[in-house]
């Protein structure tokens, strides 16, 4: 029963990530016809002094201190909002912010480039020259080294955050109600259940929903490529657009996957991270 | 505030909107109609999607269920594997298997858009969760019947795993529709090229027309859209956090 | 013909044919971006044409043509048409500033020319945007359109580092800070009437004169040193090493040259006829013809090929990211510094591409 299963896994995944781990000790090159030879940790030591990487995994961690807090803090006040039995309107809500969900982040980008659009006539700028009465300087979002990841970060908050806020919903529904009954018996005012009862209940679902982000977080590419190619210089560069351009533009196999490597003791480490914070609670 | 939150998330789909139709009007979807082959695309992405969603809920499933049921040599073995698979996104292996698929000449297929999706750590490990808390004695009293593994999770198995398989389909669903990297990579032409990738591409081959370009992005969304639409009186909010533990 | 043909399609296309090559799945005939054919060769996926090719085809070639085809000394491949830059104008909008307007090569705007009449337009535009750089393209454009500037400086892709190089693209810098190159996204810039000046290949010649007719002019990409310098190659076809009769396929090729079907070929992508015979008919490209800047570009050598060179795709990569932190504001000389020493790098990495 499992047999078909572990077939995938084996030939999809695990054997690659083997296969990239034995290459990033090469200096495999696409197609050269030269001999690859075995260059022991070199592609790793290359990294390490890589300038460009750190600068890459620096907008990682940036991209990542940002959107998981913004996103799982806006996604909880959502589902809260929305989490009324009863209510019609509910669902309305639902599927507004569930929307931007299922547009595949080729179209958000695209969406995204003509909301940025330089100067005054761009979306973006005329909202803020209007919210800010006039005081607004018009931008080139996506091409200012000091804006361009921000606004990577709010498309990727704009698409993300709907699906982060149905789970919690469908964690919000779990929570029995008589608890809610209780704390209210208590003289608990609204805040205070949702400190005592909500938070506490919601405690798993939330740490899921948080690194679920961040793994996507280390993930983010597909924005990179479509907008920014990682500019205006390398403010916007990330992990995985260096993966992607040195195995593909650059034909670098071996950096390639030496990268591969590192992004998943990155992941590693952020499950581990994540273990460490649900088995506290049974402490 | 949910009012204003929702016409701030409205605002870009309705610039989306508006701008399919300005400079041109309806024009812009038959000029898109014109200059691509917009339904062998739509099916392209269907058929992708359809069938990464279907095989692997079955694969998944299955060996979901007997990591949870049944006892095996090598099961705590596999365990930890399906953990390991858990935590290797697929970018991490795009690569070397660009690589191999190239080697073997599979490119430029569907089939080689389903195939490494269909076994999916994440999935497997929803299954199983899922099927941890499964009611044994539904299975115990078939047991009794005399009816073997296969005929246990045909019979009474699969057709109760009702929320696990929603949340299996919409978390294989969107990020099968929305591929991108891995379609780049192995597909060469519009035969096998989905949706996402063709967008891309319309976007950045002259002559550049936002109104089309708009217009190709509002027929590419309304197939999802309609599906999530319909399929919402089956899918509650609360069947997504299966699984999760 | 029993010749199996694959056309590779626009983007990723030179990890296609990576892939391709790596399956053993390379065509017989090969078409393909023209300076990705040093890679090719080098990795052995190419054979000689040798005197596969006819000698009336191949002396009929284009010059530049047969540049670009060729490496350590032997023919690869041909190509049936070849492409070139210029400014396209608004004579009405240069003439009210006073601009002389050249329309030879040798005639070109020096580049203190070039700034006076950019700053010029300027004052009398609504928002200063003048000049159309089509930076709304991506990828190889990048390359294409502004390794000219290095080489019409005094350096060239593998020179980075020289002082040429920077001084040239810190000039393009000055152009998008001073804001008067207008960003394009809806690659309407110049159709629309928003810029004077829009800084393309020939391929924009329909849309343009459609628009503007007896207003527009054609004008060589300005001197930024040693000569105007346009772009040049196109896509070429060769004949693979595992095609196993190269016979008929140069058979193929001497057929492709043939002027009717450069002339077929050329009349439907407006480029300009790969052949010295087929210029000569093409209404178009011949003498006094309106497009006659740019055959006369490729027949006298101001152009600027890409480097011969089996780097280069990682050269080109570099290249179109430096262009693009430049644009945007970078600090010059260290980006290309910088960029030099990783194409050093790949060099030695892969033993300088023996």
């Amino acid at each position: 029963m499992v047999s078909p299963a572990v077939l995938g896994l084996l030939l999809f995944v695990l054997a690659p990530f083997a296969l990239s781990f034995l290459i990033s000790f090469t200096d495999l090159s696409l197609g050269s016809p030269h001999p690859m030879h075995w260059v022991g940790t070199l592609q790793y030591e290359r990294l390490f002094h890589d300038p460009a990487l750190a600068r890459a995994l620096a907008n990682n961690l940036r991209f990542a201190l940002v959107v998981v807090p913004l996103q799982t803090a806006l996604a909880l006040a959502l589902a809260v909002l929305l989490h009324r039995p009863g209510w019609r309107l509910a669902g309305l809500y639902r599927a507004i912010f569930f929307a931007p969900v299922v547009f595949p982040m080729s179209l958000v980008a695209v969406i995204w480039r003509y909301l940025y659009a330089p100067g005054l006539q761009g979306p973006a700028n005329r909202l803020l020259s209007w919210l800010s009465l006039g005081h607004w300087q018009a931008r080139d979002f996506l091409h200012d080294p000091e804006w361009a990841l921000g606004a990577l970060m709010a498309l990727s908050v704009w698409q993300g955050v709907g699906l982060q806020m149905v789970i919690l919903l469908g964690g919000l529904q779990q929570i029995p109600s008589d608890l809610y009954e209780a704390a209210a018996l208590d003289g608990a005012g609204p805040l205070q259940r949702f400190r005592r009862v909500t938070l506490p209940m919601l405690r798993n679902t939330l740490i899921f929903t948080a690194l679920m982000t961040s793994i996507l977080a280390f993930r983010v590419f597909d924005q990179v490529q479509i907008l920014t190619h990682g500019g205006p210089a390398g403010a916007t560069s990330t992990l995985m657009f260096e993966l992607v351009r040195s195995a593909f533009e650059r034909l670098q196999m071996g950096r390639a996957c030496a990268l591969t490597v590192l992004f998943v003791l990155i992941v590693l480490l952020l499950t581990g991270l994540q273990r460490l914070a649900l088995r506290q609670r049974a402490l | 505030m949910p009012a204003w939150l929702a016409l701030l998330y409205v605002w870009p789909i309705g610039m989306l909107v508006a701008g399919s139709l300005q400079a041109g009007g309806l024009g812009n979807y038959l000029a898109v109609g014109q200059r691509v082959d917009f339904l062998r695309l739509l099916f392209n992405s269907l058929w992708i999607s359809g069938w990464t969603v279907v095989l692997g809920a079955l694969v998944n499933s299955l060996a979901g269920y007997a990591l949870a049921r049944l006892q095996f040599p090598g099961r705590a073995v596999l365990l930890g594997l399906v953990l390991i698979c858990m935590v290797i996104p697929f970018e991490a292996v795009a690569a070397p298997l660009f690589y191999s698929v190239s080697r073997l000449g599979l490119r430029d297929t569907l089939g080689v858009q389903i195939l490494p999706f269909v076994a999916n750590g994440v999935s497997i490990y929803l299954f199983y969760t899922f099927y941890l808390e499964f009611p044994r004695e539904l299975e115990e009293a078939a047991c009794l019947e005399g009816a073997g593994p296969w005929q246990i999770y045909g019979r009474l198995v699969l057709p109760n795993s009702g929320p696990v398989l929603a949340t299996h389909s919409v978390i294989t669903l969107l990020s099968s529709w929305g591929a991108y990297l891995w379609p780049l990579l192995v597909t060469a032409g519009p035969q096998a090229r989905p949706l996402p990738l063709a967008l891309a591409n319309f976007m950045t081959t002259p002559p550049l027309h936002w109104g089309q370009i708009f217009a190709f992005g509002v027929l590419m969304v309304v197939p999802v859209l309609l599906g999530f639409g319909f399929l919402q009186r089956y899918f509650q909010p609360g069947s997504l956090t299966s699984g999760i533990k | 013909m029993g010749l199996k043909l694959t056309f590779l399609p626009e983007g990723s296309y030179n990890s296609q044919v990576q892939a391709a090559a790596l399956a053993g799945q390379l065509p017989d005939i090969l078409e393909f971006d023209g300076p990705l054919l040093y890679r090719y060769v080098w990795q052995g996926c190419l054979r000689p044409l040798g005197r596969l090719l006819n000698d009336s085809a191949r002396t009929n070639l284009l010059p530049s043509l047969e540049r670009q085809g060729t490496f350590r000394g032997r023919l690869y491949s041909v190509g049936v048409f070849d492409s070139g830059l210029a400014l396209y104008g608004r004579k009405s909008l240069l003439e009210s500033v006073g601009a002389r307007l050249p329309s030879r090569p040798e005639e070109a705007w020096t580049i203190a020319q070039f700034e006076r009449i950019l700053k010029d337009l300027a004052r009398a535009d609504e928002d200063g945007q003048v000049l159309d750089l089509k930076l709304n393209y991506q990828g190889e454009w990048l390359t294409y359109a502004f390794s000219p500037v290095l080489v019409s400086a005094g350096a060239d892709l593998r020179h980075l580092d020289r002082p040429e190089a920077a001084r040239a693209l810190t000039l393009l810098q000055e152009w998008s800070e001073h804001g008067l190159i207008d960003p394009n996204l809806d690659d309407a810039a110049f159709v629309e009437g928003r810029v004077a000046l829009s800084w393309v290949g020939h391929w924009e010649y329909p849309r343009y004169a459609e628009r503007w007719g007896g207003d527009l002019c054609l004008i060589p990409l300005p001197n930024f040193g040693i000569g105007s310098r346009s772009g040049q190659g196109s896509w070429n076809w060769a004949i693979t090493s595992r095609c196993g009769s190269p016979r008929r396929a140069a058979e193929f090729l001497n057929f492709l040259l043939e002027d009717a079907q450069v002339l077929e070929m050329t009349a439907g992508n407006g480029a300009v006829p790969g052949t010295l015979s087929a210029i000569a008919k093409s209404p178009l490209y011949q003498k006094g013809g309106p497009l006659r800047l740019f055959s006369q570009q490729l027949l006298e050598g101001w152009c600027a090929p890409r480097p011969a060179t089996p780097a280069y795709p990682f050269v080109t990569s570099v290249f179109q990211q430096a262009v693009r932190d430049i644009v945007h504001g970078a600090p010059v000389k260290k980006v290309l510094q910088s960029a030099a020493q990783d194409i050093r790098q790949d060099e030695l990495d892969n033993e300088d591409y023996r």
